[in-house]
């Protein structure tokens, strides 16, 4: 089954993990809540799938384009 | 019976052309779960309603003649929920519906008709490009370039586009002309097939990749809606048109207004979260405005923390822009620029009043946005914004920062600004700008950063803008649907009859 690459939309920081390696999604479930301009932004899951890998903690800095989540 | 001879031929030459590229291939797109190009009008079209042009067309080549039904693009004339439409279907069972000397002269006509007589053209694309060998060696080229206006757009009547195949030449071509594009899953978009393409830059190339719906719904926004099938896709072609008037120099039409049109605004308060870092979906809130299952999104998955939709308030056609924090927090990016303008010239072309709803902390700032050209999109939009001549009324529901707030119609930039109580302005985030304007961080010196977050904070409200009649109102947002309702009322372009003066009528048609 084909990975998906969950990646931050924004520059900010990690505020919040929602989910758990092996948790199974929806489109659009929260994966991570991040902090960026004062504001608390999900990261959603841009289709169905289970959570394989995790790859930022919370209080790590996260760049724009940066891979948060994998999802197959 | 007289005349006996006359009509067999007739019924047998009609036959045949109803026989598009005969039994096998039409069976083999059955099976495959894809209509045909004349089971597509018939969905399309009311019931009986299709006046052919051209259906005893032919390719020029004699020996292409017998096998060329239509000559592959089935044209003609309609209705569509009883409003008469100008209608294009490529046939891909006869020969790929290439583009040849006969059929372009049968878009070129049907074309015409509808630019002139004030129809709304539909082109349901699926071709391979240019008919080979008609093309090939300076003959090919002398049938090119006959019509200077061929790819020239002044938005006289709407077009769209349905991509329902494997889309090369002119199917592209004319989806980047249109004002709505709808493509289905599994269809491709690109300027050449993947073959082509595969064979000029030495790789393998695959299909979705090329010009696949994830491709342009999401990262080039050429594309404004995907379906899953075609039964889908053709719903959402008359959906469009049905916001839409026939013409530009007519009002859009009016609907019926549904009934407990009202019922969801006395929510809408459950729907804006109290914390200010909270986000939210900004869609929610717009359906809980409109009249209901009326909004009908373009390009939701393109520029995203930007909502563009089309929508009904009270039985009226309006288009709706509107920041969407769950997003990006609702910073700014370029793609949200690129279809907000190219937005704002759809409404005014066709004579739809525009209503803004702002929550924006600002364009999004950073070197992805300066690579791809953000100052030149943002002034783009502006300069659509002060060329709209169909009422613009902004609502500010809480944050609207910085230049973004001139975009987003504040000042003048609209006809009327109403404000939620929630409403917050000023030039950035207090908490942000109390770094950028002082060097201050919380960290370093907490008093005197709280104190001057304070500061920056004073004077931003949604009543120190009323006070300065910047704002023309501050409304409950109970009361949303009902001041737009009547405010929209109040604007009506009564001198024109409801029509705008499309100044950016000759816009171009992709950002």
């Amino acid at each position: 089954m084909a990975e998906i690459r969950v990646k931050s939309e924004i520059s900010g920081s990690v505020w919040k993990i929602e989910v758990k390696i092996g948790d199974r999604v929806d489109e659009d479930t929260p994966l991570v809540i991040l902090e960026s301009m004062k504001m608390e932004i999900p990261l959603l899951a841009p289709e169905a799938g289970v959570v394989r890998e995790i790859r930022v903690r919370e209080g790590d800095p996260i760049a724009e384009g940066e891979i948060a989540v994998i999802l197959e | 019976m007289p005349f006996e001879d006359i009509v067999a031929e007739f019924a047998r030459r009609r036959d045949k052309a109803l026989e598009m590229g005969g039994p096998d291939k039409l069976a083999r797109r059955r099976a495959a779960g894809h209509l045909n190009a004349r089971e597509r009008l018939d969905l399309l079209l009311d019931p009986g309603s299709l006046a052919e042009s051209g259906m005893f067309a032919a390719a020029i080549r004699p020996e292409q003649r017998e096998r060329t039904p239509a000559d592959g693009k089935i044209a003609g004339f309609g209705r569509i929920d009883g409003r008469a439409v100008a209608v294009v279907a490529n046939d891909f069972t006869v020969l790929g519906a290439s583009s040849s000397v006969i059929n372009m002269k049968k878009i070129r006509h049907v074309k015409e008709v509808a630019e002139t007589r004030g129809l709304p053209l539909i082109l349901l694309g699926e071709s391979s490009g240019a008919r080979m060998p008609d093309r090939m060696g300076a003959a090919g080229r002398a049938m090119l370039g006959q019509d200077p206006a061929e790819y020239r757009r002044l938005r006289r009547t709407p077009w769209v586009s349905a991509l329902l195949g494997p889309c090369y030449g002119s199917s592209t071509w004319y989806a980047c002309m249109s004002d709505c594009v709808v493509m289905r899953k599994g269809a491709t978009m690109a300027v050449a097939s993947p073959r082509v393409t595969s064979l000029a830059i030495n790789q393998p190339i695959e299909p979705e990749e090329l010009g696949g719906w994830r491709l342009h719904a999401e990262t080039t926004g050429l594309v404004d809606v995907v379906a899953d099938t075609d039964e889908a896709a053709l719903a959402a072609v008359k959906r469009f048109l049905s916001y839409l008037p026939s013409h530009h120099g007519e009002p859009p039409p009016m609907a019926p207004v549904p009934p407990e049109a009202d019922a969801a605004s006395a929510r809408i308060l459950d729907l804006l979260p109290e914390s200010r870092k909270a986000v939210y979906d900004v869609r929610r809130i717009v359906r809980a405005i409109v009249d209901p299952e009326s909004l009908f999104e373009l390009k939701p998955r393109f520029g995203r923390s930007a909502m563009t939709g089309l929508a009904r308030l009270a039985g009226r056609s309006i288009g709706i822009i509107a920041n969407n924090p769950l997003y990006k927090g609702g910073a700014i990016d370029v793609d949200a620029c690129r279809k907000i303008t190219s937005f704002l010239v759809l409404c005014d072309s066709f004579n739809l009043p525009i209503v803004i709803l702002v929550d924006q902390p600002g364009f999004l700032i950073g070197l992805e946005g300066e690579k791809q050209g953000a100052p030149g999109r943002i002034i783009n939009w502006m300069n659509a914004l002060s060329l709209v001549t169909m009422p613009r009324i902004a609502i500010i529901l809480r944050k609207s920062y910085g230049q973004a707030y001139l975009n987003m119609g504040g000042g003048r930039n609209s006809d009327e600004v109403a404000c939620w109580p929630s409403a917050d302005l000023g030039f950035m985030e207090p908490a942000v700008g109390v770094n950028v304007l002082y060097g201050v961080r919380e960290e370093d010196d907490p008093e005197r950063y709280q104190a001057l977050v304070a500061e920056l904070s004073r004077d931003t409200s949604a009543w120190a803008l009323a006070e300065l009649y910047e704002a023309q109102a501050v409304i409950d947002p109970r009361d949303t649907r009902a001041f737009l309702a009547a405010t929209l009322d109040t604007h009506v372009l009564r001198l024109t009859g409801g029509v705008g003066q499309h100044l950016m009528a000759n816009w171009p048609t992709s950002y």
